[in-house]
């Protein structure tokens, strides 16, 4: 297996025309999968020092994050802290210190994961992917970028430049949780992320997006469609947890059954929906 | 390939495949036995090393990939002989009991005290949350960290 550092985009794009040719950036995932079996690159192009990669840029309302900018950086950049604190929340609990510190936020994409932690915020962000190769440059949006179970839009020769991510409205109020078995370093067995305008007992807009319980990360636009412009009651939310449950495709795996999935999900929008209805319960 | 970083304070170069798992290179080739192998991948934290003063798993880490980097290692952290204080206070409060875990915690509490210099519990556990230890219960460990910020506050700073 050969190893190559790329040290500028046009060393990568060279690189990775090459048969069997693979990034690398922390490798938290790779190299977990390549100890498995699971992948055997021929070349190995470490994209950690590519410092036009690394880049984190406030532009029109939107923060732009290179691809292999590190997760541990993102905790501690002020535009990201400032602007997108649900995308914050959710790194925190991204796997644990030693893996932050290495894996990036283009990894975690490019890896997709049913579980993937960021695509949780992302998609709630409607964040856009700018995608590279030799001769293309496009942008898709994450929800089209994510196509199953470690499978995404990106061609052979294509890498992730920049997710583009619209600022967090600092009306709206945000929601995320992660049931796993134990509390760092878990695959999530499901996941609920929301970000809802709720003013004077109203739901103006609701984004909700879960994780683990279809093969890749997804929007509950059902659910959506269901509370917009609605003012919660009870009745109202059992609808919703109803229909969350519903809406999702799950599968029995070693970490949890489809039913325990599917209950978890609209569990955990309940419980969220509850808290707005009646903060003092 | 040749490689060149600094490790516990010195200037290295060494020759190995890049390939290879930091980890295998720093205990078979370099001889640093104090960075254990629990698992391989990146879950036990027990090959916890300080990467420009950042906990990483050794064990998801490239031999290519510490070129020009600082390394440090929990054998880096004796000086003369004697015990870093993080060292001392989980020797004192029991914190050690079979000690393979030990190395591991060890590092992401010098890192942690080094960013956080008195922190809370939540801080702490929030730090630690990437290394498991299947003997101390984990309650020892704590009280090891907060004996760590004693002794760090009371050490004299050489200027």
């Amino acid at each position: 297996m050969e190893y190559v550092r790329a040290t500028t985009l046009e060393d990568l794009r060279t690189h990775l025309q090459r048969s069997g040719a693979r990034i690398i950036c922390g490798g938290t995932d790779l190299l977990v999968k390549m100890r498995h079996g699971m992948a055997a690159p021929d070349v190995l192009i470490d994209i950690g020092e590519l410092e036009e990669l690394a880049k984190v840029q406030v532009i029109d309302d939107e923060v732009h994050i290179g691809a292999a900018t590190r997760e541990s950086i993102l905790l501690r950049t002020p535009q990201v802290g400032d602007h997108l604190p649900l995308l914050c929340q959710v790194l925190q609990s991204l796997g644990a210190e030693q893996i932050r510190n290495r894996g990036s936020l283009g990894g975690n994409l490019a890896n997709a994961s049913p579980a993937a932690d960021s695509a949780i915020p992302l998609l709630l962000y409607d964040a856009r992917l700018r995608l590279v190769d030799a001769t293309q440059d496009r942008w898709v949006s994450i929800d089209e970028f994510l196509l199953g179970p470690g499978k995404t839009v990106l061609s052979s020769g294509e890498f992730i430049h920049t997710v583009a991510i619209p600022f967090q409205p600092p009306e709206w109020r945000a929601f995320y949780h992660k049931v796993g078995r134990r509390r760092a370093l878990i695959i999530s067995i499901a996941s609920l992320g929301v970000l809802i305008d709720y003013q004077d007992g109203v739901v103006h807009e609701i984004r909700v997006a879960a994780g683990s319980v279809a093969p890749t990360a997804i929007r509950l636009r059902a659910v959506e469609e269901l509370l917009a412009g609605r003012a919660l009651s009870k009745g109202l939310i059992e609808e919703a947890r109803l229909l969350a449950s519903a809406s999702v495709c799950p599968i029995n795996d070693i970490r949890a059954t489809e039913t325990y999935r599917r209950t978890v999900v609209g569990n955990l929008l309940e419980r969220f929906l509850m808290s707005l209805l009646d903060p003092m319960a | 390939m040749k490689i060149y970083f600094t490790l516990n304070g010195r200037n290295v170069d060494i020759d190995a495949v890049p390939t290879d798992r930091l980890i295998d290179v720093l205990r078979d080739q370099l001889q640093l036995k104090g960075v254990k192998e629990g698992c391989g991948e990146g879950e036990c934290g027990a090959c916890t090393v300080l990467l420009d003063g950042d906990p990483v798993n050794a064990c998801l880490m490239l031999a290519g990939q510490v070129h020009g980097k600082d390394l440090l290692t929990v054998e880096g952290l004796t000086t003369d002989g004697a015990l870093h204080p993080v060292q001392a206070a989980f020797a004192e409060t029991g914190a050690v009991q079979c000690g393979f875990c030990t190395p591991g915690f060890i590092m992401s509490t010098v890192a942690l005290l080094q960013r956080i210099p008195t922190p809370t519990d939540e801080q702490i556990i929030h730090a630690l949350a990437g290394h498991v230890c299947r003997c101390t219960g984990y309650r020892k460990i704590l009280d090891a960290v907060r004996r760590a910020t004693e002794l760090l506050a009371q050490e004299v700073p050489l200027n």
